[in-house]
């Protein structure tokens, strides 16, 4: 018997299943996540798609940021360009949402692009200030398209169809979430074993030695920014299904920076991290607020006291990743696993 | 044997609790305490929570207690909406009582599909057409009207017969600051006064100069601000610094004890639009709001967001009374109750509330108060003719 796992071949070594029984667990795991609306209430539910859209879109900004190395703040604005595009093809086009969800992926991938050619020249803060215009040039153009975006006071989106059946209310709306963010899922966990995602990683270690090596630089940066505006035009067209009615305001600058902060405590560079950062971040609030709610009926000054918390954990929580795990939550669940896997004779 | 009793006794307390329970209306709350407009939103909610409390030691809904289930969303949107749903779903509230404009947008669709009344602290006027928005209510009179009520203030201070009177409008690229401009452009037209400048202030004024002197070139006697408390008293800053004359107006969210208090003696002369009075102002409402201050949190201070938390509550506790007595405590009795007020009286902590069946406009009375030696005199009160065309607008 192996004490501990050897990877005796390439083949082995690229798995991302490293056992059955990992694959096992996931497969029990997914179950009874799909199983989950017939036990949590509508509001967990609501907290539960919030989540899964969340990670799509973080996994989106961490192919970007954590693989190949370009920071973005254009994150809430490209989210609004899939929202829209959304409405735009649901609401005006009449199109299903097979078609619509795709074609708001693909637009704001090509927007990405668009925005994404300053990286060329553009660099660490550089690049992070550029995006940050696109994220007010599209602010503007979506507080001003009244046409397609109506303006500021926002655009209804009718809720996806399948069959007859509408998939309105967050029970519904989660089986159309949860199969999507599994398939993205894959797809990124698997970006990164082929040449493409090994170029975006040589991309972010070095880009000189990786043009030395023969890497495309620009054609690789732009093919990053493209993969992950997509992943998130794809979340800001679940986001539009969701939220009924989408204007500039569900898109501040604030959701870019709560998305850099779920890669960073998740863990940059790993597609788990970016699950266990939207869990964290999403739930942070929820779980304060219900703490904080369930006091406040017996000491009611506690609710003003205690409400502001939620930012300053925010904060507090990512200084104090940065601090003692920079690799983030990921880097933290594989130790512990490590451990138990070898307990109690680790070495 | 006395064990035996104790047990009885527990075992009845717990099943009289059960009762009263059964008796509780439930109603939900989303509150702003931590966002942006956390400065207001604080003392509204306050003034929210106190006089649910009063209503419920002063007999209650025929007899049976309001129960507010309440919570701050940080002015975030998503959070707002999902906080709607647990307060709809979850805790199956009968009503809301919201707040900002982004949220109440975002939820009119839903909130009529669910027949849920949602009284926001957004006072947009589109959100008073019943034909769009049946279960969308608010107390004050709309921007929109605050607004013509302005202009009107201005028309009447103008003594200069020469020419119009020129204003600018400052206001945010939102939904908020947007809401009352189209409104305020065709009425100046209508009574002869001249819209020469329109600058869009960004959600967070730092410093308000260029806007300042862009106006000032193009000559606007009058300036109308549609922000909030501290983005007004940044603007005002800024203005007397680069020591204009301009005459200032302000709505209801860029004025009140707030404002004096931020903005000193730059509000001097600062006419604004106040949906309800000051905090102690004599006017017979007050008593109770007075009084409930002075029994729980004497040291405490309060302003006129506080006081128009009361005046929500004062109008809604009435609507679910109504609804009860009719035997339809549902979100559609609820409205149909509102929507038998007739000139309700809230002894002067805003002005009496009448909506029918296809005009949800609660008032359209708008109560223009001036800064004068640091104190907010009343200045004007104007009935602004309800007109259909304006329903919406």
């Amino acid at each position: 018997m192996n004490c501990g796992q050897f990877r005796e071949t390439y083949r082995e070594d690229m798995a991302i299943f490293e056992t059955n029984f990992a694959r096992g667990l996931l497969a029990l795991f997914l179950v009874a996540l799909a199983a989950a609306p017939a036990f949590l209430s509508f509001f967990w539910m609501d907290v539960l798609n919030r989540i899964l859209i969340a990670v799509i879109a973080a996994t989106g900004l961490n192919i970007l940021t954590g693989f190949t190395g370009q920071i973005s703040l254009g994150n809430a604005a490209f989210l609004a360009v899939g929202a829209y595009s959304t409405a735009f093809f649901a609401g005006r086009l009449g199109l299903p949402f097979l078609l619509v969800i795709p074609m708001s992926g693909l637009m704001t991938a090509l927007v990405g692009m668009v925005f994404g050619v300053p990286s060329l020249r553009l660099k660490g803060l550089y690049l992070a200030v550029a995006t940050l215009a696109a994220h007010f040039v599209i602010e503007f153009t979506a507080s001003h398209w009244d046409g397609v975006t109506g303006g500021v006071n926002g655009i209804s989106v009718p809720p996806a169809k399948l069959g007859g059946l509408e998939l309105s209310g967050d029970r519904r709306l989660f089986y159309l979430v949860l199969p999507l963010t599994v398939l993205m899922l894959f797809f990124a966990k698997n970006l990164f074993r082929t040449k493409t995602g090994k170029a975006f990683v040589a991309i972010r270690d070095q880009d000189i030695s990786a043009e030395v090596m023969g890497v495309n630089v620009f054609k690789y940066k732009l093919l990053s920014f493209g993969v992950s505006s997509f992943y998130v035009g794809v979340a800001g067209s679940l986001v539009a299904y969701h939220a009924n009615i989408i204007s500039p305001e569900n898109f501040p600058i604030t959701v870019a920076i709560d998305q850099l902060g779920m890669i960073i405590i998740g863990g940059l560079g790993s597609i788990l991290g970016s699950i266990f950062g939207a869990v964290f971040i999403t739930l942070l609030p929820e779980v304060l607020r219900v703490g904080t709610g369930a006091l406040g009926d017996t000491f009611p000054k506690l609710i003003d006291l205690f409400a502001p918390l939620k930012q300053g954990v925010f904060g507090l929580a990512i200084v104090l990743f940065l601090l003692f795990e920079p690799d983030g939550m990921a880097a933290r669940w594989h130790s512990i696993r490590n451990y138990w896997k070898l307990y109690p004779f680790s070495y | 044997m006395k064990e035996t009793m104790r047990r009885i006794a527990a075992l009845a307390a717990v099943a009289l609790a059960g009762a009263a329970q059964a008796q509780e209306i439930k109603v939900g709350g989303i509150f702003d305490l931590t966002g942006i407009t956390a400065d207001v939103g604080k003392p509204f909610a306050t003034g929210v929570r106190d006089a649910v409390g009063w209503v419920n030691e002063n007999g209650g809904v025929n007899g049976k207690k309001i129960r507010l289930v309440d919570a701050d969303y940080g002015y975030k949107v998503p959070e707002g909406v999902a906080l709607y749903k647990r307060l709809v779903n979850d805790e199956q509230v009968v009503m809301v009582n919201g707040w900002g404009t982004g949220d109440t947008e975002a939820l009119k669709d839903t909130v009529t599909r669910d027949k849920m009344p949602f009284f926001s602290a957004s006072f947009s006027a589109h959100l008073n057409d019943p034909k769009k928005t049946p279960y969308n209510f608010f107390v004050p009179p709309s921007y929109s009207e605050a607004l013509r009520a302005w202009l009107q203030w201005v028309k009447e201070d103008w003594k200069d017969k020469s020419r119009n009177p020129r204003v600018a409008f400052f206001y945010g690229d939102n939904a908020y600051g947007k809401s009352p401009i189209e409104a305020g452009r065709r009425y100046a037209k209508e009574i002869g006064v001249d819209v020469v400048d329109e600058e869009i202030l960004p959600g967070i004024v730092q410093d308000a100069t260029s806007q300042l002197l862009n106006m000032k070139q193009k000559g606007a006697d009058y300036a109308y601000t549609q922000v909030t408390t501290p983005n007004f008293s940044a603007v005002l800053r800024d203005a007397k610094k680069l020591g204009l004359t301009t005459k200032w107006g302000t709505n209801v969210w860029g004025f009140g004890e707030l404002l004096l208090g931020v903005a000193k003696e730059a509000a001097e002369g600062v006419v604004g639009a106040m949906a309800n009075p000051p905090f102690g102002e004599n006017v017979p409402g007050m008593a109770k709001v007075v009084a409930w201050h002075q029994k729980n949190h004497p040291n405490d201070t309060h302003d006129t967001n506080y006081v128009r938390g009361w005046s929500y509550v004062m109008v809604w506790s009435e609507a679910l009374k109504r609804a009860d007595k009719a035997g339809k405590l549902t979100g559609e009795g609820i409205r149909e109750a509102l929507e038998t007020f007739k000139d309700f009286d809230l002894g002067g902590l805003s002005s009496p509330v009448t909506f029918t069946k296809d005009d949800h406009r609660a008032t359209t009375r708008v109560s223009l108060y001036q800064v004068q030696g640091g104190k907010l005199v009343k200045a004007k009160e104007t009935e602004l003719p309800r007109k259909p065309e304006w329903l919406g607008l």
